[in-house]
């Protein structure tokens, strides 16, 4: 079982069994291969250098778009344009982000400076994002619903790995996210 | 609506926008049941720069009325922002701000 993250001289640290790191290291791909962008880099060099994106449309797929939302409301057009703009870079911190978590698997003890948990952070944060797509959760009674499944030995149907799955993340979340509060209060 | 102070309003809001180019926008952060409340108060710190007891203030207010303006400066700036929060995972959208004070 993985032990909590905590806060200390050498920075944050956590373990994490084996299964933990491959079913990690397996949410992260999957999440790196949604947010591929689907086009090659724009031929353009100054296109790409400032990541312009004309193809860029609004996801379709509802997690993605939790991803990738709109930065502008109630008006369609700007909305696109500025996604045009931004997404694709968006679009890469996130992977890099992923990635970084991802390579941070290797060993089973992790050792995080700030910049390092904080990209650990924001990779979880993803595939919470996702998960909780696909577990339709909208409401906080939602949120409740899927903390209640603990139990491994119920675990007989997608929906309740998948809520599995969703708590043994968030759990992982908070005790990093409390560890990097920590740090923060001491570095002030 | 009245025809007669229309247009008084119109030339205020125009001489308004001269003199002024930078009215503030503001950022939104919307709230929603998956990030935590421990996450979102690491944010608004360490991108902010907010203390532990604003950052408390504003996720609350995220949390218990749905959304908060958690900054207000110049369109650009609060875009910026926005593509940040978005990186986090937080969803924040730009609007322009009413008048403050």
């Amino acid at each position: 079982m993985a032990k909590a993250f905590s806060a200390g001289r050498r920075g944050i640290t956590g373990f994490l069994e084996p299964a933990e790191r491959d079913l990690l290291r397996k949410l992260f791909s999957d999440i790196i291969t949604m947010l591929e962008p689907a086009t090659p880099a724009h031929e353009d060099p100054l296109a790409a250098l400032i990541g312009l994106d004309m193809d860029v449309r609004v996801p379709t797929d509802p997690a993605l778009l939790r991803l990738l939302p709109d930065a502008l409301t109630g008006d369609a057009d700007s909305a696109l344009e500025f996604r045009q703009l931004t997404e694709r870079s968006l679009r890469e911190s996130k992977i890099g982000a992923l990635r970084a978590a991802s390579l941070g698997l290797d060993s089973e003890k992790l050792v995080l400076d700030s910049e390092g948990a904080k990209l650990w952070a924001m990779a979880l944060n993803d595939v919470r994002l996702v998960l909780a797509e696909r577990l339709a959760i909208r409401t906080a009674e939602d949120a409740e619903r899927i903390h209640e499944v603990q139990d491994w030995g119920d675990a007989d149907d997608v929906e309740s790995y998948l809520s599995l799955v969703y708590n043994f993340v968030s759990w992982l979340q908070e005790s990093l996210v409390q560890a990097m509060l920590v740090e923060l209060q001491r570095t002030k | 609506m009245s025809v007669s102070t229309a247009p008084e309003t119109d030339r205020e809001a125009s001489t308004r926008e001269l003199i002024s180019p930078d009215i503030p926008w503001e950022l939104i952060v919307w709230n929603d049941p998956v990030n935590l409340m421990s996450y979102v108060s690491y944010v608004f710190q360490s991108y902010f720069g907010y203390s532990e007891a604003k950052a408390a203030k504003l996720m609350l207010q995220v949390h218990t009325e749905g959304k908060s303006a958690v900054a207000h400066g110049a369109k650009e700036k609060m875009e910026a922002h926005a593509v940040a929060m978005h990186g986090f995972g937080l969803w924040a959208t730009v609007v322009k701000g009413g008048p403050r004070g």
